[in-house]
């Protein structure tokens, strides 16, 4: 702890409380002071502070002590009263206007840091005008009444030696009524202390008068008299290097004293007057009125019975006296004189004496609720306890105690409470409390602004200097004395002051505050007109999406104010309205790749990859000569970098957003780009043409280049949009370069309400990294920087009119238009579509006949188009080798389109094409179109196919027709089986499947067919794509009176997209040997208009490949023989052969055993449950075997069936089968054979023949075993009905 | 109901992750920002205490004028939940710090929120609002 007395509220202490000397002095003394530039007492107070004066002193003890340190302070007998308030508040205002003039330039500078802050020292981090602040507010309550420190202990009465009459002259000063009121009024002892000075100025005469006068003043004053001789430099100026009113440099000294005639025995005359004047009268006049004072004090209070009349006599004063301000005492009360005891004492630095006085009198003015003077007592003591270094908490408490009641008892002493508010936090500084000093000082805090604004800035400078610095508070408590600063127009003040909080809060994310302190001090920077500063202020808080409406019209309206008042061109680097979403930015350029839509560019690069694998040239040498062409014209360090076509644009997509909830204007989006034209020397060309953003970040001025030197290179289109509140939108820019060279994308500018220029610089670096990791899968956003090659031809190409939404199985005819628009002939066109199902490429001849009639069958051979002898679906199309586009001439092919499969289907397809002129850069493109469409479900077509259980190499056909549309209807047209070996025929008249003739939205249908299979069986796949001519018959199933063509399945689209169909249908039916194909053809009827007949221009077309008509077993037969015969049952049993065929469907060899038995039908029905009925009807309710009796009719009927199986017609009679029980057989793969049955019948009636149970077996090896097919199988006989009759 | 209330979570790195004014007053435009530079200021005194004690519920911490901050630090993470209030229910605002304090471990379950990050649940807000109204 260091010694009190040299903290800085020690010295404060000395230069605040220590003896008053009142000076009068005559109008002729002061002249002769100021040839010098000073007054008298600014002459004098230089020496007016002792540092060591070492004086013994004896105060009531009876110990003396030396003194040390000593001051006394002068002042004219006018200043010798309260200060007026308002002056002093003007002057207050004055102080601080100065300190803002002076730190201007320091405003415009770069804004603190904040460990600089901390790490700086006390004296370093406050400004030096704080002190000075704190001292005249101190000063503010200086001579009050009820403190004896700031009353006159003595009496300077100064005459010039010049003055006439002098003698008369001290007794006149002493007794004109200029004295100060605090003499007069009785608030202090009249008497007091008189020392007479007689002031001789050496340039105005010799000394001898003066000498004369002091010998007169010494007969008549007596001793207290002394002569001080000034200006004795006789030679004019002197200049004084340690000029010691400069030491004391105050803001009420004239800084530079031009003349001086004061020399050094003149200071050695004034110091030694002084020392003489503070040692030999003033300490020892001090001295013996403590010693009185204590006599009287000790006498009238001292002791236990002075202390119980003291009180008693308090108790009968109190209602006596009850005026506002309480009591007043004058200076002969007890009161005053213990007062007067105490601050003497604390003067002559006898703390503990001061202590007891103070303790004594502050119960006194405690009990007569004289709170003012109780505080100011409590205030000395705290200060006595301070500068004894005695109890610290009771300092405190004492300070805290004075402070409050001038604040919350005493009326009107707020300067009071504020002086020992400063005081109080000057001993918690002393003691580095820092933290409660921060306190301390905003509790000064006043009404008026402009004092707490100064009193929170010292608060939040504490917060920093406390230890470890609380910087939250710092920034808290400077943005508040910012505001207050901002009350009374301190604008500059306030400004420094949120400068410095900046620091705390820079960067970061507690939004509010942030916009509040750069939006405020951007505010205050434009009222000073630094608007670019203020600009740059408010351009942070733009963006504040969490603010309300109104304020973010506020923000967006001053910031627009504030850039205009700036008078030029603002431009903003990283502008924060609108964002942009630079991870969505897409560039989309076109090297030898082009694209005809933008969706197309958007699909990914791996699918056009795997679609153009077998078009463009072989990969290596294509490569190798591309490079080749490449490297003669790029410096290396391009070699990866995308390559453009002159002329060609390249888009950039990029999303902006809108982050307020006000709309944005925005206009002039465009991109900054830079070109730099290609010549022989790269290096220095691109010095000389690119002038590009120098340096990254930092500098936020674009240069300018010249805008038709830069048209001439490349152009750049232009947007303007409005951006609602929260808005996000999609903008695509675009750069075309005229210039072969290197384009390089630097970023995105807008214009935001006509006149703030932003810009956006996409960052480059981390792009680059990336891309060396994935440089194979080159993505479009990767580098913005391009190699603009020459102008080469550009194919464009359209479908139309592709759909947008089709029903499954809607067959169209379309156009594909190919434009190219250059000059330069294009050649070797080929083509893919990566669903061939979907798109099917026409003849050219077929370009303009109509459709669907180019589909009908004519009696002609030729009808339609025949289909394509190649196979379409996988190899891509080659379009005739004298096709050249070129001009203005489009190429119009057709293309067939079917919707294959419900679902949303891309369409990709791509069009290779090679440049007619082998000099150009590329020698290939490819273009790429790419639709979407979206295919709805409509017919369900499905088809079950079991033999004919009569015949052989028959079968039945069941078709379930579902339509799956919502509210579409069809008219079923015409059903087609594809291959020449298949008939099919319609089973029942179509009215009867019809009855409506449409099958309405979710309406089933199922209906019947015969399907005949004559000729050759097919036994392999390829025969039938080799042969490809689609036979086959039809079924017109539109009802007799609509008289609708009929299509040729053969016709070019229809067998085309079968093919497609098959190839693709296979891989799901595989194995299935004998199958059969359907193609349904069906048309849409025309809704709500005309609901009953069928749109023509529509067909739709469904395929069912690969329709198994293999049964489960692979095994048929069929018995033959006589249905009725007549015998005469006279004889002994009738016999009778029959026959069966047998049919191995199988492709390996069979072998079949037949049981016949002669129990009973029924009994065998319920024995053996396995055995499988012949016809597998499983799992299919009303499709049934057709009983031979009725073999015509279909009966829908299960039960009639079930009981027709069930038991025997009406014989129970029994019939033995007479050949043998157990033939057993070999049938070799898709042969027949004929075993020979025999019956014997005894008599007359009708026989149920199907008691024999058929086993089969086939023979598989070993790598067939594990097909998934039944090998062996048990089938019960067929219901056979023979009738024997009597015959006669 | 407290007139003033305002609720912020602040994450270890003294970034509030959630805000919410729960007073019941009308709002004032000027009244967001003076309580994030108070509750913003008492991060200092919370930084003081909060090593000082065991407890979670540090009371009221600071003031201005005749707005109170409390704070509640959680245990793990010296993630602080402080209140800017002008009523005195010492026992409400304890309670809604504790059931606060679970919401946010909840929250902290949450395998898709990453810890100091901001609170964008639009569940945890209304919760939080409910509990204010039922204890603040």
């Amino acid at each position: 702890m260091v010694d009190p007395a040299n903290t800085p509220l020690g010295r404060m202490l000395l230069d605040e409380i220590s003896p008053v000397v009142m000076v009068l002095r005559t109008p002729l003394v002061e002249e002769a002071c100021l040839k010098n530039g000073l007054t008298f007492i600014q002459m004098l107070k230089p020496f007016c502070v002792f540092n060591n004066i070492d004086v013994p002193v004896r105060t009531a003890s009876d110990q003396p002590y030396r003194l040390q340190k000593f001051g006394l302070r002068l002042f004219y007998e006018s200043d010798i009263r309260q200060p007026n308030l308002e002056v002093a508040k003007e002057r207050l205002k004055q102080v601080i206007t100065q300190a803002a003039e002076k730190d201007l330039s320091e405003l415009c500078s770069d804004l603190p840091q904040i460990n600089n802050a901390v790490s700086r020292s006390e004296n370093e981090v406050l400004p030096s005008w704080f002190q000075f602040f704190n001292k005249e507010l101190v000063h503010t309550v200086s001579f009050s009444d009820h403190e004896a420190f700031d009353h006159p202990v003595a009496c300077l009465v100064v005459v010039s030696s010049k003055d006439d009459q002098p003698i008369n002259r001290f007794v006149d000063l002493f007794n004109t009524n200029t004295l100060p009121s605090l003499l007069t009024s009785g608030a202090m002892d009249p008497k007091i202390l008189k020392h007479y000075l007689l002031v001789h100025d050496n340039q105005d005469g010799p000394l001898e008068k003066a000498t004369k006068i002091l010998t007169e003043m010494r007969s008549t004053f007596g001793s207290d008299c002394q002569l001080l001789c000034i200006n004795s430099s006789q030679d004019g100026v002197v200049e004084h290097q340690d000029y010691p009113w400069v030491l004391y440099k105050s803001d009420d000294l004239p800084s530079q004293p031009l003349r001086c005639f004061l020399n050094v025995d003149d200071f050695n005359e004034i110091k030694d007057l002084m020392q003489d004047l503070s040692t030999k009268h003033i300490i020892p006049y001090m001295e013996q009125k403590i010693r009185v004072l204590n006599q009287q004090v000790s006498a009238t209070r001292k002791g236990f019975r002075n202390q119980i009349k003291n009180l008693w006599w308090r108790k009968g004063k109190e209602d006596v006296v009850d005026s506002p301000s309480g009591p007043t005492y004058t200076f002969n009360s007890n009161e005053s004189q213990i007062r007067v005891l105490g601050d003497y004492a604390f003067m002559l630095r006898d703390y503990e004496l001061a202590l007891s006085n103070y303790r004594l009198i502050s119960t006194d003015y405690k009990l007569d609720k004289a709170w003012k003077r109780y505080a100011g007592v409590q205030e000395m003591m705290g200060l006595a306890y301070f500068m004894s270094d005695q109890s610290r908490k009771e300092a405190e408490y004492c300070m805290e105690n004075a402070f409050n009641t001038y604040l919350k008892v005493a009326p009107s002493s707020q300067q009071n409470a504020t002086r020992c508010g400063l005081w109080w936090v000057e001993m918690l500084k002393a003691r580095y409390q820092y933290k409660e000093a921060a306190t301390v000082y905003f509790r000064v805090c006043t009404e008026e602004p402009l004092h707490s604004a100064v009193m929170l800035e010292q608060a939040s400078y504490c917060y920093l200097l406390s230890k470890p610095p609380m910087l939250h508070k710092y920034g808290f408590h400077l943005v508040l004395s910012g505001d207050r600063y901002k009350k009374c127009d301190q604008i500059k003040h306030a400004i420094r002051t949120y400068r410095s909080a900046m620091s705390v809060y820079k960067g970061t994310t507690w939004s509010h505050i942030k916009d509040h302190v750069h939006f405020h001090i951007g505010q205050w920077y434009a009222l000073l007109g630094l608007y670019d500063l203020a600009a740059n202020h408010v351009l942070e808080v733009l963006a504040c999406s969490h603010q309300s409406k109104t304020t973010q019209e506020l923000f967006l309206r001053d910031f627009l104010q504030i850039v205009q008042k700036t008078g030029k061109a603002f431009e903003v680097l990283k502008l924060q309205l609108p964002e942009i979403n630079i991870s969505s930015l897409r560039v989309i350029f076109e090297d030898h790749r082009t694209y005809a839509s933008s969706a197309a560019a958007s699909v990914k690069e791996k699918i056009w990859v795997s679609l153009e694998e077998e078009m463009i040239p072989n990969l290596s040498t294509a490569r190798t000569n591309w490079l080749e062409l490449q490297s003669k014209l790029i410096p290396k360090k391009y070699k990866e970098s995308n390559v453009c076509v002159a002329g060609e644009a390249v888009k950039v997509d990029i999303e902006f957003k809108n982050p307020l909830q006000i709309p944005l204007l925005l206009s002039s989006v465009s991109l900054i780009c830079e070109l730099s034209e290609n010549s022989d020397e790269m290096q220095s060309d691109a010095n000389s043409s690119m002038t590009g953003v120098q340096n990254d970040g930092e500098s936020t001025t674009l240069n300018h280049r010249d805008v038709n030197f830069e048209s001439s290179l490349f152009s750049v289109s232009d947007v303007g949009f409005s951006l609602r509140g929260g808005e996000t939108t999609v903008v695509q820019l675009t750069v075309t370069p005229r210039v072969e060279g290197i384009l390089q994308i630097v970023g995105v500018k807008w214009k935001l309400s006509g006149f703030v220029v932003g810009f956006h610089k996409f960052e480059t670096n981390p792009v680059k990294m990336i891309r060396k990791r994935i440089q194979k899968a080159k993505h479009h956003s990767d580098n913005l920087k391009f190699v603009v090659v020459k102008s080469v031809p550009k194919l464009e190409g359209v479908i139309h009119p592709l759909p947008k939404r089709a029903y499954v199985g809607d067959l169209r005819n379309l156009v594909l238009e190919l434009r190219n628009k250059s000059e330069f002939a294009i050649k070797n066109l080929k083509m893919k579509i990566n669903h061939p199902r979907f798109l099917n490429i026409g003849k050219r001849e077929s370009l303009n006949i109509e459709f669907p009639a180019c589909l009908e069958k004519t009696n002609s051979d030729h009808s339609g188009v025949p289909a394509n002898p190649t196979d379409v679906s996988h190899s891509m199309f080659l379009f005739p080798e004298d096709t050249i586009i070129q001009g203005e001439t489009p190429l119009l092919w057709p293309l067939w389109f079917r919707a294959a499969v419900p679902g949303n289907i891309s369409l990709c397809i791509t069009i290779y094409y090679e440049m007619g002129d082998i000099s150009s850069t590329m020698r290939y493109r490819t273009l790429r179109m790419h639709y979407n469409l979206q295919v709805l479900p409509s017919l369900d077509v499905s088809f079950q196919i079991s033999p004919c259980p009569s015949r052989l190499q028959e079968f039945l056909v069941r078709m379930d027709v579902v339509n799956k549309t919502s509210s579409e209807s069809f008219q079923v047209h015409q059903l087609s089986s594809v291959g020449h070996q298949w008939e099919i025929s319609l089973l029942q008249p179509v009215d009867a499947i019809f009855p409506s003739q449409s099958l309405m939205a979710h309406q089933a249908l199922s209906c019947f067919f015969m399907l005949k299979n004559h000729g050759k069986p097919s036994t392999s796949e390829d025969e039938i794509s080799t042969h490809f001519r689609l036979q086959g018959t039809d079924v017109r199933l539109g009802t007799q009176g609509s008289s609708g063509p009929h299509f040729d399945i053969a016709s070019s689209p229809l067998a085309d997209f079968h093919h497609c169909e098959r190839l693709h249908q296979e891989i799901l039916h595989k194995g299935d040997t004998s199958t059969v194909d359907f193609i349904l053809i069906s048309r849409p009827l025309k809704n709500d208009n005309n609901p009953v007949g069928s749109d023509p221009s529509h067909l739709f077309s469904h395929h069912a490949c690969h329709c198994s008509t293999a049964s489960t077993s692979s095994i048929s037969w069929l018995v033959d023989g006589p249905r009725t015969i007549y015998h005469d049952f006279s004889a002994p049993f009738c016999e009778i052969n029959l026959s069966m065929t047998l049919f191995n469907s199988s492709d390996v060899v069979a072998s079949v055993h037949i049981n016949t038995l002669d129990s009973s039908t029924s009994d065998n029905l319920n024995d053996a449950t396995p055995v499988q009925p012949a016809t597998s009807s499983d799992n299919q309710e009303g499709w049934h075997d057709l009983s031979l009796v009725t073999d015509i009719k279909v009966t829908s009927d299960v039960l009639k069936v079930r009981t027709s199986k069930s038991t025997p017609v009406e014989s129970v009679s029994p019939f033995i089968w007479s050949g043998s029980s157990s033939t057993r057989v070999q049938l070799e793969p898709m042969s027949r054979t004929e075993i020979p049955l025999q019956v014997c019948v005894f008599s007359p009636g009708t026989y149920d023949l199907s008691n024999y149970v058929l086993h089969w077996n086939l023979l598989l090896s070993n790598d067939q075993g594990n097909r998934d097919r039944r090998s062996s199988g048990k089938c019960q006989g067929y219901p056979y009905y023979l009738t024997v009759l009597q015959s006669d | 109901m407290a007139t003033t209330a305002c609720f912020v979570i602040v994450s270890r790195n003294d970034i509030p992750i959630y805000e919410a004014e729960v007073g019941s007053a009308a709002k004032r435009e000027d009244a967001a920002q003076l309580h994030q530079f108070i509750l913003h200021a008492a991060l200092d005194i919370v930084q003081d205490l909060a090593w000082t004690t065991s407890a979670m519920y540090l009371k009221a911490i600071d003031r201005f004028n005749d707005l109170v901050v409390s704070v509640y630090v959680t245990a793990d993470t010296h993630t602080r939940l402080m209140l800017l209030h002008d009523s005195r229910n010492d026992d409400g605002i304890k309670s809604f710090f504790q059931e606060v304090h679970e919401l946010y471990i909840k929250t902290l379950l949450n395998p898709l929120y990453l810890p100091g990050s901001r609170i964008t649940s639009s569940h945890f807000d209304t919760k939080v609002r409910a509990l204010a109204r039922k204890y603040l």
